[in-house]
């Protein structure tokens, strides 16, 4: 069966059984992906997927299954039928009808665009370049390019009918810097038009690795600091949880029921922009046009994330919120494009206001270390020690500990940096921000 | 799920550029996932998965296509894509297949259960979490089953079929006062068919995940230092499985991008410390009857009294070493090329009392539940958090304190580790790494730490 001969006869298939609605959501994608190791190809991957998910609809609950075979409808659909019959919440998820949405460009992405010869050239000129640096870099672990291209196809028995495309690129660079025996990696990525400046993503991965060259804990205590943005952006991605209505409305999230209220110093504001001009997307993964928020304004909590479900619970209107991690996973709750609005301070003037205190530039273990159900993190982190403005030593084996809504008040001051993470459903951004107190376990 | 006939073509085809071995892997794996929400089913998905991956080496270059796309000519397709990565001018052809099947059927195989009798499980366990305590104030109960068969064959004979179930009830319970709350969890699963709840009692579970938010709820926080932990048994094994398992895995090793390379035969633990992984332990989370190379799961011993004795070894990392495979290879699906991992390590037993470590400790950390953790390999920096932490001052343990985060080097805490316990037990998680997403066992007895850096936000250790 063709992928649109199978659809229809899913959906037809799910109302002759029964069900009030359904809805097919068709992901399919390639991908390339090329690791380089001494000069010459090391890894190498393409790739061809598809999969569809159903969801069908009975008496407003909704009931999901998942096939890679486009075969037998039936039975996928008797599937879903079983599994929508055992909800027992009473909340009804509607589901979306027939949008008009607007068209958004997505940036270039020439890379996507190369040959397979090209993208394999460009991965061996970020290794010579980083091997060219310092003669402290002694090879590079990882030196990787991936590029892919995804379409998905949401419809549905309301008329809703909406089709987007995605293609992504990145590369990733990761050099061991030696010096006696202390041994450090370095790490830098890229993404989409910015992959092409293979200088420039090698000089920051040696960097990074050389920076950390002499690296000590300093003693326990507690400290200012001053988290790089690329150490932030990884720290609230751990916390989007946080911001979801569906965790709010199951009370786990600490957020639930504060909106209106100061949950972070004036010098915050949080926004989801679907429409962000560097990852932009018309809908959400249960077609709702695209809808700009402000979550958090000048530290004021404006509105948690919903979908049609969440929305439906608490009175208000989808914030185009709806997420499926894939076609086989249920309609869930994730930012799109979400960022802390940058500062005024570039990160020198930042550095001047800390004072003395820590740069963290790296945190680990995020998905042990942080418990978004409650606020709490503690975390292995990476850094520089700061004494009257300048840097005095980097810093590694060190923890730091809180709370992330207190962390939240305790902001002072909002960098002019603003970094994102890579494009993908979701994309992080953050500038640096200053903090003026955690505690740090270390000698 | 394949002919030999066609099979041999798909193999033929990813050899057409000179590769100096080819192998073909298929799947068809179906899973089903209920989550419970406050007593009501919330969410319940079922899915089907299939495909196939063709990987062909050249020396120690490699190359994977995969396809969901299982038709013989998308086969050829991904096996020329494969092929044409690698170019040499070495001539090889395909050894006549050795068929194994290594499948056990379960006794109840998951496709016979229906929701209700999975929802009662969930159900019960669901009461004995929430009725644990007043303040309980959310319960969030999943189960996760999935039955995966497999088959591999490669340019060198190997033809293989394998069959992997695998269940696993997890409890989340949310316990409030006030402003504050903490969670608690636990989650047992085994690798057997639906009569795998003979083993696993969800009432027990749900009890269990409410303890620890209960007695989290009223902790301290965790106070930050260097300072001697006990760690208990069970999922305190995850220090072994980041402070040193990942670190002995080919896929590190075999680039020199690991603190133990090099080190076979030396060394690199206190002498009370042996360890093993075994893959053939039947019917636990992390077992397999082959790896996903087709090579039949053993038991690998890692370290003895100290000494560090095997890798864990893939068949593309082996080529890097000279050295065998150790049934290690191991992916998540198809969509990934398969490398070395774990499959149930542990730290074996010792022979120290458990209580007199306790007793002997001075001021410091009781770990009794571990949450996950991570490393890397090329620095052995590691990092995982404390679940149930209790305070111990003098010998005596005094509070619970929470928040705490374990963080070290894996070439110094496995010297420092000082007293070894009688009695070993495991626990079950996903251990994430190049291949993606799979199931893990990890394991020991009590020990202790002497030394090691607990990160907390209860100011310092005074």
């Amino acid at each position: 069966m063709t992928y649109n001969e199978f659809r229809k006869s899913v959906l037809d298939t799910a109302l002759a059984l029964g069900c009030d609605a359904a809805e097919t959501v068709f992901v399919e994608g390639d991908s390339f992906q090329v690791g380089v190791l001494s000069q010459e190809i090391d890894t190498y991957s393409v790739s061809r997927k598809f999969g569809m998910g159903l969801r069908v609809q009975v008496n407003g609950r909704d009931g999901y299954a998942y096939t890679e075979k486009l075969e037998d409808p039936e039975s996928l659909c008797r599937r879903a039928l079983d599994n929508a019959r055992v909800i027992g919440t009473s909340d009804d998820h509607p589901m979306q009808g027939a949008q008009t949405y607007a068209t958004v460009t997505a940036p270039e992405n020439p890379v996507c665009d190369m040959s397979e010869r090209e993208k394999i050239a460009l991965a061996l000129e970020a290794e010579r370049r980083a091997l060219s640096i310092d003669p402290r870099v002694e090879r590079v672990s990882r030196d990787m390019l991936i590029t892919g291209h995804t379409t998905i196809h949401i419809s549905n028995t309301l008329g809703l009918d909406a089709h987007r495309e995605n293609r992504y690129s990145y590369s990733y660079l990761s050099p061991i810097v030696r010096e006696g025996d202390e041994v450090h990696d370095g790490m830098a990525f890229r993404t989409g038009r910015d992959i092409l400046d293979t200088a420039s993503l090698a000089e920051e991965a040696v960097q990074d690795g050389l920076s950390q060259l002499g690296a000590a804990p300093v003693h326990s205590g507690n400290y200012r600091v001053l988290f790089k943005n690329i150490a932030a952006v990884d720290f609230f991605e751990a916390f989007m949880p946080m911001f979801s209505a569906d965790n709010a409305q199951k009370g786990l999230s600490p957020l639930a029921g504060r909106e209106g209220e100061n949950i972070a110093s004036a010098a915050v504001t949080l926004c989801d922009d679907p429409l962000y001009p560097a990852n932009p997307r018309a809908f959400d993964d249960e077609g709702t046009p695209s809808v700009s928020k402000t979550v958090v304004e000048n530290g004021v909590f404006r509105t948690l994330l919903h979908n049609l479900k969440t929305a439906k619970k608490a009175g208000c209107a989808s914030t185009s919120n709806a997420d499926r991690p894939s076609a086989a996973s249920p309609v869930g709750i994730a930012p799109s494009n979400f960022y802390m609005t940058s500062g005024e301070d570039d990160f020198e003037t930042l550095k001047r206001k800390l004072g003395t205190g820590l740069i963290i530039t790296e945190v680990s273990g995020l998905h042990a270390g942080v418990n978004a159900v409650t606020g709490d993190f503690s975390l292995l982190s990476k850094g520089f020690l700061v004494e009257n403005s300048e840097i005095v030593r980097p810093v590694d084996q060190i923890t730091i500990a809180g709370s992330f809504l207190t962390l939240l008040k305790e902001i002072e001051t909002v960098g002019s940096d603003l970094k994102f993470t890579p494009p993908g459903s979701s994309m992080l951004g953050m500038p640096s921000i200053l903090i003026s107190g955690l505690m740090v376990a270390g000698k | 799920m394949i002919t030999e006939t066609s099979a041999q073509l798909v193999l033929e085809a990813a050899l057409s550029s000179g590769g100096d071995f080819a192998e073909l892997y298929m799947e068809d794996t179906v899973s089903n996932s209920l989550v419970m929400i406050d007593g009501a089913v919330d969410n319940a998905t079922s899915a089907r998965s299939t495909g196939a991956g063709v990987r062909v080496f050249s020396g120690v270059r490699s190359a994977y296509a995969y396809t969901a796309d299982t038709s013989l000519d998308a086969l050829i397709g991904a096996a020329k894509a494969a092929a044409a990565a690698l170019s040499s001018d070495s001539r090889i052809s395909v050894v006549p297949f050795r068929p194994a099947d290594y499948a056990v059927s379960p006794r109840i195989p998951y496709a016979t259960v229906d929701n209700a009798t999975r929802i009662a499980k969930m159900h019960e366990a669901h009461l004995a979490s929430k009725s644990y305590s007043d303040e309980i104030s959310q319960v969030v109960v999943s189960l996760l089953d999935v039955d995966k068969s497999m088959f591999v064959c490669n340019t060198e004979g190997v033809w293989a079929s394998d069959r992997r179930p695998r269940m696993r009830l997890a409890v989340q319970a949310v316990a409030s006062k006030g402003g504050d709350s903490q969670t608690g969890y636990d989650s047992p699963g085994n690798a057997r068919g639906f009569e795998g709840f003979d083993l696993i009692d969800p009432t027990a579970c749900g009890k269990e995940a409410s303890r620890q938010a209960v007695t989290m709820l009223h902790a301290d926080e965790c106070p930050a230092g260097v300072m001697p932990v006990v760690i208990d048994g069970g999922f305190g094994g995850v220090i072994f499985h980041e402070a040193c398992g990942h670190s002995l895995e080919a896929t590190s090793v075999s680039k020199g991008n690991s603190v133990f390379c090099g080190k076979l035969g030396t060394q690199i633990a206190a002498p009370c410390v042996s360890a093993v992984d075994d893959g053939t332990m039947e019917g636990e989370w992390g077992s397999i009857h082959i790896d996903d190379e087709g090579t039949p799961s053993r038991r690998n011993l890692l370290i003895e009294n100290g000494i560090l004795k095997s890798y864990l070894i893939d068949r593309l990392g082996g080529r890097r070493m000279g050295m065998a495979p150790t049934g290690s290879s191991r992916r998540q699906d198809y969509t990934y090329a398969p490398t070395s991992r774990m499959t149930n390590t542990f730290i074996c037993e010792g022979k120290d009392d458990p209580e007199e470590m306790i007793r002997t400790m001075g001021d410091g950390i009781f770990a009794a539940y571990m949450g996950g953790g991570s490393v890397s390999p090329l620095t052995g920096e590691f990092n995982f958090a404390v679940r149930e932490g209790y305070l111990v001052r003098d010998g005596k343990i005094v509070a619970p304190v929470r928040g705490a985060t374990l963080i070290g080097r894996g070439a110094d805490v496995l010297m420092k580790i000082d007293r070894v316990g009688p009695r070993m037990w495991m626990a079950q998680g996903m251990c994430g790494s190049l291949s993606g997403s799979i199931p893990t066992n990890v394991g020991q007895p009590r020990i202790r730490v002497s030394q090691i850096t607990v990160g907390g936000k209860g100011g310092t250790l005074a």
